[in-house]
């Protein structure tokens, strides 16, 4: 048996830890632990750091070499326990248009599933998803926890564009799409909410480790909170905000 | 001010990257020859993070419209200000009402303008480096203006060793084992390494894809963090080096990274010039 994490040097100037090779939610906690804990204790010689799913790369500043730095690491990962780091569970309601107007491929995820539309809307608000960690595009969250009975194709030519905030499901993963971009993943709605915006503050609503949960509303409540949305951006921040 | 009378292929604003951002997936950014950029601010006694202005294969046409002092950079541009040929890595004095052009380069792809002060620009997240979906703009228009301080730039400017401009013939690239290297067989291994390829024509600020790979293929991995330099191996037998505008997180085997250097080194490299890997022993 390999023995987790693995450190590796990733060129002349950062650090790879590598948990199991799995999409699997404790796997992220931990990295999503080992960030915090290395974000604090070694701001020093840390630029930036990346988690993704089951890896954490740490950008060192020049004043470190990774090698050094895999040596501290190690003294140091050794003695941190996850149940020290446990952190309250923040979960962020999106709501989310399903009609037809925004909902393009609805029916489809609804045919090729055999379910009603009704039903899917249901089923995909019903769960809460786990942000694994952002990337792909600024703000992009990867999210984990659809319900399989959701799991469509992809389409097989992607749309040359779609709108900033739209939700779609492209495999067995479902995401929303924080800026206009091609995309070839099934649309099935879209949030008045701006997941990155440089106006707003703070510019992202999500950050790895956060949950968040749909919330489906009317094309009526769309319109007519379109305005509000970009200011609730911090309330939600601060108090852990729901919309209702 | 500038005038920009013709904004060339694709110009851009670059300092030396947006850091701070890339866990919520904003990419670097940044002089895609950082030598080069680092080499045109030195000469015009800026700090090397000033923002310059990025060029590729075809230079902008510039109108002054103040006086200000330049430098110019990186591939070799024959650059000319009022139809008169001024040399390249030098201070230059430019009077207000010169025009400044550029004719194709004779060696390398990017070329760079420093101005002393620093061009003034929308600085969000840290950086000036333009990017769609960051900044407001994403490359230089016909008609633009370029604004620039002439005030000192505040603090001390530490001249570090002087910085002389890199050799185009150089094509070998200096290269780390990446994190999925040791995943590989040893024959596709060897032949990666010893491969000579050619740069694809789509390539861009993201990344350049590189022709020439044989046989070579790598199973997909789970998304996970990469970074400028980062060399990709597809399923489907693509090499791809990710360049500074590059995404923060990929899901193809990183086979190998490179050297800072080198990454300078590949940003000059023009659609057919070839290139080998060379590794470096850790």
């Amino acid at each position: 048996m390999k023995k987790f994490p693995v450190f590796k040097e990733f060129g002349a100037n950062a650090v790879l830890i590598t948990w199991e090779n799995k999409i699997d939610p404790l796997v992220n906690n931990q990295v999503i632990v080992a960030e915090k804990y290395i974000e604090q204790r070694f701001k020093e010689v840390v630029l930036e750091t990346v988690p993704a799913y089951n890896e954490l790369a740490i950008y060192l500043k020049k004043k470190i070499t990774p090698s050094l730095f895999i040596t501290i690491l190690k003294k140091n990962l050794k003695t941190l326990s996850l149940e020290d780091q446990a952190v309250a569970k923040k979960i962020i309601t999106i709501p989310v248009c399903y009609d037809a107007v925004f909902g393009l491929d609805l029916e489809r995820v609804a045919k090729m599933n055999k379910l009603s539309e009704t039903e899917v809307i249901k089923i995909h608000s019903a769960t809460e998803y786990k942000v694994y960690f952002l990337g792909f595009l600024p703000g992009f969250p990867y999210l984990g926890g659809l319900d399989e009975r959701l799991s469509t194709p992809r389409l097989n030519t992607p749309r040359k564009r779609v709108e900033r905030g739209t939700v779609a499901i492209g495999g067995s993963q479902t995401g929303i799409y924080p800026s206009d971009s091609p995309g070839g993943w099934n649309i099935i709605g879209r949030t008045p909410l701006h997941l990155f915006d440089i106006m707003s503050d703070p510019k992202f609503l999500l950050k790895a480790g956060d949950f968040i949960k749909f919330k489906p509303i009317s094309k009526e409540e769309f319109e007519r909170n379109k305005p509000k949305f970009k200011n609730k951006i911090h309330i939600i921040e601060k108090e852990g905000w729901h919309y209702d | 001010m500038i005038k920009v009378v013709a904004p060339g292929l694709y110009t851009t604003l670059q300092d030396l990257g947006r850091f701070g951002y890339r866990n919520m997936g904003v990419p670097l950014s940044g002089a895609m020859d950082q030598h080069a950029a680092k080499l045109a601010n030195q000469l015009v006694q800026n700090h090397e993070n000033t923002t310059v202005l990025e060029f590729t294969l075809m230079g902008p046409t510039l109108y002054f419209e103040k006086n200000a002092t330049i430098a110019i950079t990186g591939g070799t541009f024959s650059s000319k200000v009022n139809n008169t040929e001024v040399p390249l890595n030098n201070a230059l004095e430019i009077t207000a009402g010169s025009t400044l052009t550029f004719n194709k380069p004779i060696h390398g792809l990017r070329g760079y303008l420093a101005i002393k002060g620093g061009f003034k620009s929308e600085n969000v997240l840290g950086s000036t480096s333009y990017y769609t979906g960051i900044t407001h703009k994403a490359r230089l228009e016909k008609g633009d203006t370029l604004c620039f301080t002439t005030e000192k730039n505040p603090g001390e400017i530490k001249v570090s060793e002087k910085m002389s401009p890199i050799s185009f013939s150089e094509d070998k690239i200096e290269v780390f084992k990446g994190p999925e290297f040791e995943a590989l067989s040893e024959a596709v291994k060897m032949q990666l390494l010893q491969n000579e390829y050619t740069v694809s024509s789509e390539s861009n600020r993201m990344a350049m894809l590189l022709n020439g790979i044989g046989e070579l293929s790598a199973n997909e991995i789970i998304t996970a963090p990469v970074q400028p330099g980062t060399v990709q191996l597809t399923p489907s037998g693509k090499l791809i080096i990710l360049m500074r505008d590059s995404q923060t997180t990929g899901g193809y085997a990183r086979v190998l990274q490179l050297t800072e250097n080198a990454i300078n080194i590949l940003a000059q490299k023009r659609p057919q010039e070839s290139i080998k890997f060379e590794l470096l022993i850790e």
